[in-house]
Order: structure tokens, then sequence, then C-alpha cells
């Protein structure tokens, strides 16, 4: 161990969190890759992945910014802005992640049944300009994010990584001498990059669906985790302020949390302390913590019970055209029904035609996106 | 109780003795028998008073700890006091109910000794005294003290400092004089430096024991520590000198913005000069008390009859919050006060389990000669006090020397020959001490730290001294039971009050559990749960993504769709 060449805390920190971007960024590309370049879609696949890599590339400057920022202010006016707020950013952005892997993932597996149906759509609602100007504000809205869903979520994704992993580097940092950051920094966000790399090229060479399963499964995982440990901060930010303190300067031991909440506690295995090790990793990817809350608990429990519930309907809808008992919708001209336009175009697709067909009902497709 | 404001800040609620704040310093003659009956009007809370540093030889009864030598005295209730001065020197008195002196029933006392060997160097004495002083009350500083929202222990910090419970005192001296000191170090928490700019002091006394005369400018009190040092005063007059107490901040956990932590006193000799404020001094330098000879030249216990190993340490428990340990025991009162559970099991008082789990309790024979070892794990340090006794201080070790080596045969042999003996000492962080007494006066005696926060999270011992001697030589007076029932505790039996089977405490007061370690069922169950949802869960996603998208027979109005 050479700690004055390379800190293994930084090691970890970056791996941590270069790996959960990077799982996202991977499953999207490779997603993109296999669903849309077999066909002459090539602009449209070009045109998300770029989308991908403007999302990460916009969530890193911001963050490099943001936690530049906050770094020299830290040192140089020795105040530091975030610990007081830290716990409620990290809640915020959690939740907020969770949300959005929690809809993309839904998403993706779903779409990824409509294979060409959805290419075509796609393509559409790229190319759509002014159709939909008279929606409401909030429909727009909607409209925008599916738009650029593919810019979205790594946006969001990098963007939170990026942050907890200033702010952790700048606590863990403080001790380490200059040199050890480098090395580890790179070796950690390479390490990461390596995996994303290995998902993507597994996904591309394996059965889209088979891929989609597995890597949406661990989708799940990590929105699970996100969803709990975003409660775990919250829980974590009241008793800051119950003790009047930065909390995790008592370690990892007695004093550190409100043994009124606990579930479990053990001294050990801190994915919080001198950067986390291995359990940080294990909390990336499970939400693994040393000290559990009712809070954490429930609040992982009730996600996967959401979204068992929410697989349940989709499922149900599927092939009932309807939600559980809702009457089946009847159709307009616009197609504003949400099942049965889906189920007869589809129907009209497994008649045998591909492609061709698929450009007419232009704005009932686009709604289908959305679902 | 009254209103007052020692510090000009803030005026609060304190507690005094007929109608007096601060309480007034009383004055004895060595042989002097004191009757002094306490009536209590507090109002709500029950109290007890405790003269600190005599030994109470024969009268252990009136020592004043309440769980130990008596019941609290409820309000409304009174209790008498009566006993014998046998010791010279500089002491005070404060009520040793938990966490109460610090909210101000606190007052000096000095007993004059006509055959001192000091008589005739001194012209004049002077009694003063040093405090730290807090501006909220001690019900609501200690109840947070001990609680879960404060897990690290935080002692609350001393809003200001004290000189004879005022700020400014100005003490009139004439020159060429000498005057004799007499100081007590009051405070509930903080020990301080004192010096007094221009003029040296001579230590003549500590805590009760002479000693040969030590030149210094500078001392430090411990709380609950007492000097007397000589002044002789300047010849020519050259204006005022001021006079300082610092707070040792070493003790503090945080330094709050504005707190001034030092007061200032004069010695005038001209009232129409200028009295100049301190100046700034670069480092504290204080005299180290280890180095004293005491005056009789009692020598070292060179043989040791009991040697007793207190290993302390501050910890939490289950219910979050932190105490203080002896040997991974926290103190908690006894139902029974330990002095009457000797009083009331015969020849079970020997038996050093009867007295409860959470005493601390420790039997010693008549005659021997005791040693405790104490071991500081923690990062503060801390002023222990016996009851009952002086002790030779045959070691003190340096900060982080750890525990203390019974094998250490280098720092044996440079133990003093005449050993300092004082009844308060102060263990540096994570060092240790070695004290030694002989054990010639039967009773309950308490062996304790004196930062009040401290005894009220547990940092205490009880020495149950010749039991069985105490038995046929004690007669508690009737007035001390009466206000056992006044407040409905019992009075006989062991630690639970039992009388009929002592070995059996059940029902026994006792600390809050350790917190759990690990894992609890509770938590395996959760965690259990948690990997089954999350299983589930991927089972159902796996479900779903494998099942293809069902065809469905088009709705009624399917037609409308079709066309464009």
């Amino acid at each position: 161990m050479a700690p004055n060449v390379f800190a293994v805390p930084v090691f970890f920190i970056c791996f941590r969190e270069c790996l959960e971007t990077s799982i996202i960024v991977s499953v999207l590309l490779s997603f993109l890759k296999q669903t849309l370049s077999p066909v002459e879609d090539k602009s449209i696949h070009k045109r998300l992945v770029r989308q991908v890599w403007y999302g990460v590339a916009a969530g890193l400057l911001i963050c490099l910014i943001v936690g530049g920022a906050m770094v020299g202010a830290f040192y140089t006016l020795q105040k530091n802005t975030f610990a007081g707020t830290e716990d409620i950013w990290e809640g915020v952005f959690g939740i907020i992640a969770s949300i959005i892997i929690t809809i993309m993932g839904a998403a993706l597996l779903r779409v990824s049944k409509l294979q060409d149906k959805w290419r075509v759509k796609l393509s559409q609602a790229l190319d759509k300009k002014d159709r939909d100007m008279k929606g409401s504000a909030g429909s727009r809205f909607k409209q925008w994010c599916e738009k650029y869903a593919m810019f979205l979520l790594p946006f969001i994704t990098v963007l939170r990584e990026g942050l907890e992993a200033v702010v952790f580097i700048g606590g863990v940092g403080l001790g380490l001498p200059a040199t050890s950051f480098p090395l580890a920094v790179i070796c950690g966000l390479g390490a990461g990059c390596l995996v994303g790399y290995l998902i993507y090229r597994g996904g591309n060479s394996a059965h889209l669906q088979i891929f989609l399963i597995i890597s949406t499964c661990f989708l799940y995982l990590v929105a699970a985790g996100l969803f709990s440990r975003a409660v775990w901060f919250f829980e974590n930010n009241t008793w800051n302020k119950v003790v009047g303190g930065d909390v995790s300067e008592t370690g990892a031991g007695a004093g550190s949390y409100d043994i009124r909440q606990s579930v479990w506690h053990v001294n050990c295995c801190s994915p919080q302390l001198n950067g986390g090790g291995g359990w940080g990793i294990f909390n990336s990817i499970f939400g693994w913590t040393n000290s559990a809350t009712y809070g954490s608990v429930l609040a992982y429990n009730l996600y996967w019970l959401v979204v068992i519930a929410g697989f349940f309907l989709l499922r149900f809808k599927e092939q009932n055209g309807r939600l559980p008992f809702m009457k089946a919708k009847t159709l307009t001209e616009d197609g504003d029904s949400e099942s049965s336009p889906e189920g007869s175009v589809f129907e009209r697709n497994v008649e045998g035609k591909r492609g061709r067909e698929m450009t007419e009902p232009a704005s009932s497709m686009v709604r289908e996106l959305r679902d | 109780m009254a209103l007052a404001n020692p510090d000009g800040m803030a005026e609060r609620p304190v507690m005094g003795i007929n109608g007096q704040w601060p309480l007034p310093t009383l004055n004895f003659t060595k042989g002097d028998r004191v009757i002094a009956t306490v009536h209590n009007q507090l109002g709500n809370q029950s109290t007890s008073m405790h003269l600190h540093g005599l030994f109470q030889n024969g009268t252990n009864d009136m020592d004043g700890p309440v769980g130990v030598t008596q019941c609290g005295i409820p309000p409304g209730s009174s209790f008498t006091y009566n006993f014998t001065i046998e010791q010279p020197g500089t002491y005070w008195y404060h009520s040793h109910t938990r966490g109460q002196y610090p909210d101000g029933l606190r007052g000096q006392f000095l007993v004059h000794d006509p055959d001192s060997p000091y008589i005739g160097q001194y012209d004049e004495e002077i009694a003063i005294t040093l405090s730290d002083w807090y501006h909220d009350e001690m019900p609501g500083l200690l109840s947070h003290f001990i609680s879960v929202a404060n897990p690290t222990g935080a002692e609350p910090v001393p809003n200001s400092a004290l000189m004879s419970d005022t700020q400014n005192l100005s003490v009139a001296v004439q020159p060429g004089k000498t005057y004799l000191f007499r100081m007590t170090n009051m405070g509930a928490f903080a020990g301080q430096y004192f010096w007094i700019e221009g003029h040296t002091m001579r230590v003549v006394e500590v805590d009760g024991v002479h000693t040969e005369p030590a030149e210094t400018s500078m001392i430090y009190l411990t709380a609950a520590q007492r000097y007397s040092f000589m002044v002789t005063m300047k010849d020519n007059v050259e204006g005022n000198f001021a006079m300082v107490g610092s707070m040792d901040t070493d003790l503090f956990d945080a330094l709050p913005d504005g707190l001034n932590t030092n007061v200032t006193g004069w010695l005038v000799y001209d009232d129409a000069a200028d009295k100049p404020a301190p100046a700034l001094i670069d480092a504290f330098e204080p005299f180290d008390d280890y180095t004293l000879v005491p005056q009789d030249g009692l020598e070292i216990y060179d043989h040791v009859d009991h040697s007793i190993q207190l290993d302390m340490k501050m910890d939490n428990l289950g219910d979050g919050a932190n105490y203080a340990f002896f040997n991974d025991i926290t103190y908690v009162e006894p139902i029974v006060p330990t002095l009457y559970s000797v009083l009331s099991t015969g020849a079970n008082a020997s038996n050093p389990t009867i007295y409860g789990v959470n005493t601390n309790s420790f039997v010693l024979e008549k005659g021997q000669v005791v040693e405790i070892v104490l071991n500081n794990d923690d990062a503060g340090k801390h002023p222990f006090h016996l009851h009952g006794h002086n002790f030779q201080v045959v070691w003190r070790s340096e900060e982080n020397d750890g525990y203390w080596n019974p094998d250490n045969t280098s720092a044996i042999e440079s133990f003093p020959r005449k050993p300092m003996r004082r009844d308060v000492v102060m263990v540096n962080p994570q060092g240790n001490f070695v004290i030694r007494f002989k054990a010639d006066n039967p009773g309950v005696w308490l062996f304790h730290c004196h930062i009040d926060w401290h005894t009220a999270s547990g940092l205490v011992a009880t020495m149950i001294e010749a039991p069985l001697e105490l038995q046929s030589s004690m007669k508690v007076p009737a007035d001390h039971y009466q206000v056992c029932q006044d407040s409905g505790t019992p009075t006989a039996g062991n630690a639970a009050g039992n009388t009929v089977d002592v070995l059996d405490l059940t029902g026994e007061h006792k600390s809050p559990a350790p917190l759990p370690a690990g894992f609890t069922a509770r938590g395996i169950v959760a965690l259990v749960f948690s990997c089954l949802s999350a299983f589930i869960g991927m089972a159902v996603i796996a479900w779903y993504g494998a099942a293809p998208i069902a065809v469905r027979k088009p709705s009624v109005a399917a037609g409308k769709v079709t066309t464009n």
C-alpha cells in the first residue's frame, strides 16, 4: 500500500460513483444499439446515442463547476457550505433518480416488446415539430421529457454521482497528500468505465430480451437502494439537527445514529466512513447500510411492493386493455385512449406488415411512447 | 431560592442559605463541635449537605452524600449534622444531591489552627474562591447532558468564571505585609489556573494538608481542590496588581463565541490608582502539586494490603445517552442508602454483592493500607475525590501513558519518600495515577470524579470500610431515619431493600441495558425480508419481461382508429 501515490478511499469513491453511472449509460447504449441499428434508422440511433453522451457531458460539466466551486470555497474560506444540507441534497437527488430509473426501466422493458413499432414512433417523436403546441404545459413538459429522455437520465445520474463524488472526496481527502489523488481518481473512473464497457459488449452479443431483463433487474436494485438511501439521508439529517453537529464525525459507533429509529446497526461495514471501501459499492448497488432505520427498511420494501404491483398492473392492462376495476375506454379521433390503439395497431402488426404501415396513425403512436 | 447575577450578564435563580447568596464563608477552629440543622425550603427539590474534606471519623452518617450515608432531605423536612472538626485547613461545603450544587448551593469553610506551623509568618488571612458559572439551571442542563441527543457526552460549557462569586473583585492590601490566601475552587466542572501579576505565591497547604513551602508564580486548581498560599506584598507601592483565574479550556467540548474564560480581581494597594487589565501570557505553566512534601513528613506506605484497580471510560448505553464507567459499571444510587444496608445486614455486610451491581462497592478491612490504581481510558482530565480520607499521591503518569504497569520498577523506585497528600487529585488524559491511604475510618466513603456532570453520569465507586465495626459503633439519629420516612425510602436491607434474603437483588436500581451489539432479531428479520422483496421483485420483472404482448380483440370503436 502506497498511500502517498494512491489514496485508497478516493479510488473506491470514484469506482463506486462511476459504476452506477456506467451501468445506466451502458444499458441505455446497448439497448439503443440493439433496437435501432439493425434497421435503416441509423440517424435515429445516432441522435439518441448523442443525446446520451450529451447528457453525460452536461452532467460532468456542471458537477465539475459546482464541485470545484464548493471545494474552492471550502479550502479558501474554510466554510463547509455543503455540510449542513448535504443529507437533504443526497435525499432529494436520490428520490428523483430512483423515480426516473423506475420509469425508464419499465419503459425500456416494455418497449422492447414492441421493437419495430417503437422504432418508428421514436423517429416520429423526434421529427415532430409544432404538432402539439395546443397541449397544456404539463403535457408539453411530459412530451419534452419523452423526447429527451435519453438525455435526461444520464444527465441526472452523472450530476448526482459526480456531486456525491466531489463532496466525499472533499471530505475524505483533507488528510491525504495531493499526490495521492490523480492515480486513485483515474483508476477509479477507469475501473467503473471498464465495467460499463463490459456490460455494453455483453449486452450487444446477448439476446436482447435476456439482456434487458437482467439489466433491468440491476437497474431496479439500484433504484430500490437509491430510494432507501434517500429516506436514510433524510433521517440522518434530522438526527444531525438533534445532536447539533456533523454526526459522521463520530464514526460508525454509538452516537452516530439514532437508537430509537434503529433496526440494525453494526459498527463496521459503513459505506460512509472513509470513502466506504467495498461496502460503498455494496451500498451503491444494493443500498446496503450498516445502520438501518425503520424508514430506510420500510422504504426499500415499499419500493419493491410498488414495483411489483406496477408490473402486475402493466401486464393486466396489456392483456385486458384496461386497468383493474376500470372500464375499457373508447376511442376518439385523436386517439386519446390509453389502451385500445396500441392493441389494434399491434394487431395489424401481427398480421404481418412491417415497417411501412407503421407510419400512419402518427399521433396515437406518439401517445404510445408514453405508455 | 433567590435571584442573583454574579457576572453581570444574566439574572437567574440560585439556591441560598438563610436568604443569603453567596453562601457565607464559615470559620471554625480546630476542635470545634458543629451542629448544623438543614431545613429544606427549596420547594421542589430534595437536598443534602457535605463538608468536603472532613474525615467524619466516627460520624460517617454526617458525611452527606445521598444514597450513600443518608436519604435526600425532602422539601419541608429537616436534618441535623453533628460532628467534631479535628483537622485544620481550607475546605468547602456543598450539596451532595445529584447535580445540585452548581445552582449555587456551595460555600467555603475554614478551620483555624492555633497550633499551625505557620503562625507568625503572615499578617492576615484572605478567604477567596474560584468557580465556573452557568446561566441556566441545572435540572435542564442535566437532562440534556444525559440524553439520546447528547451521545458524545459533551459537558455544558460554563458561561463565565467567578472569583468569590463575583467579578472584578478588589482585595485591599498594605505594602510589606504578608497575607495568607485560602483558596477553594467551588466549580462544577472547570479547573482554573491562578496567578497574581507581579507577585509569587508560597504554597503552604493543599486540601487540609500542611506542606513544606513551595514557591511558584502560577497554580492550577481542579474543581473541589484547595490551596493556601502566602503572598508578601511589595514594599514600594507601584499601583494595583491584577490577579487572574482562567478556566482550563481543554475540558470544554466547544468554545462558543464571546465566552470569556477569565475572571479578574485586583490586589489594591492604592484605591485611587488604576486597576490595569491583566497582561496576556504565552503559556500556562502551573505548579505541579505532585512535588509537594507534607509538613508532617508522613512516609510512603510501602506495603499495600489491598490494591483496587479502577479502569474508567465513557461510553453509551442502550438509551443512546453517554455514561461514565468504572470497570464497565456505571454508578446508580441504590434503593437503600449504602450505610443503612451496612447497618441492617449483619454478617452479610462484608459481602460486596449485597450493595448492588451498580454501586461499584469495595469492602475494606480496618487498618489495611489500601491502594487505588486509576486508569483513565478517556481523553479528558478528571479530578478524583475520596470521602473520609486524604491519600498519598505516589504516582501520576503523563498524558497518554496508558494503563499503570505494576511491574514498572523504575517508576516504583521513583516514588517519593514522603508523597504529597490531598483529597482531590487529577488524572491526565489516557494516563493513570496510584494513591494510597490507610483504612482507619470505619464508614461508607465515596470515591468519585468531582466534575458534577460525571458524578451524575456514574463515575462513582463506593468504599465500604470496616462494615462490621460500623455496625457496633454507629448509631444513626432518629431525624435521619425520619427524613427517609418523609420521602418513602426504605432504610433496611440490601441495595434492593430486601431484608429477608440479602443475596437476592431483584428490583434493585440498575443502569440502562447496553447497546445491542450487532444484529438483533429485529434486524435479521428486516434484512431477510428486504432481500426477499428484492428477489420477488426481480422474479416479477423477469416474468414481465419474458411475457410477450398479448393478442387482444379490438374494442368496439376500433374502426375509427384505423381510418386516417
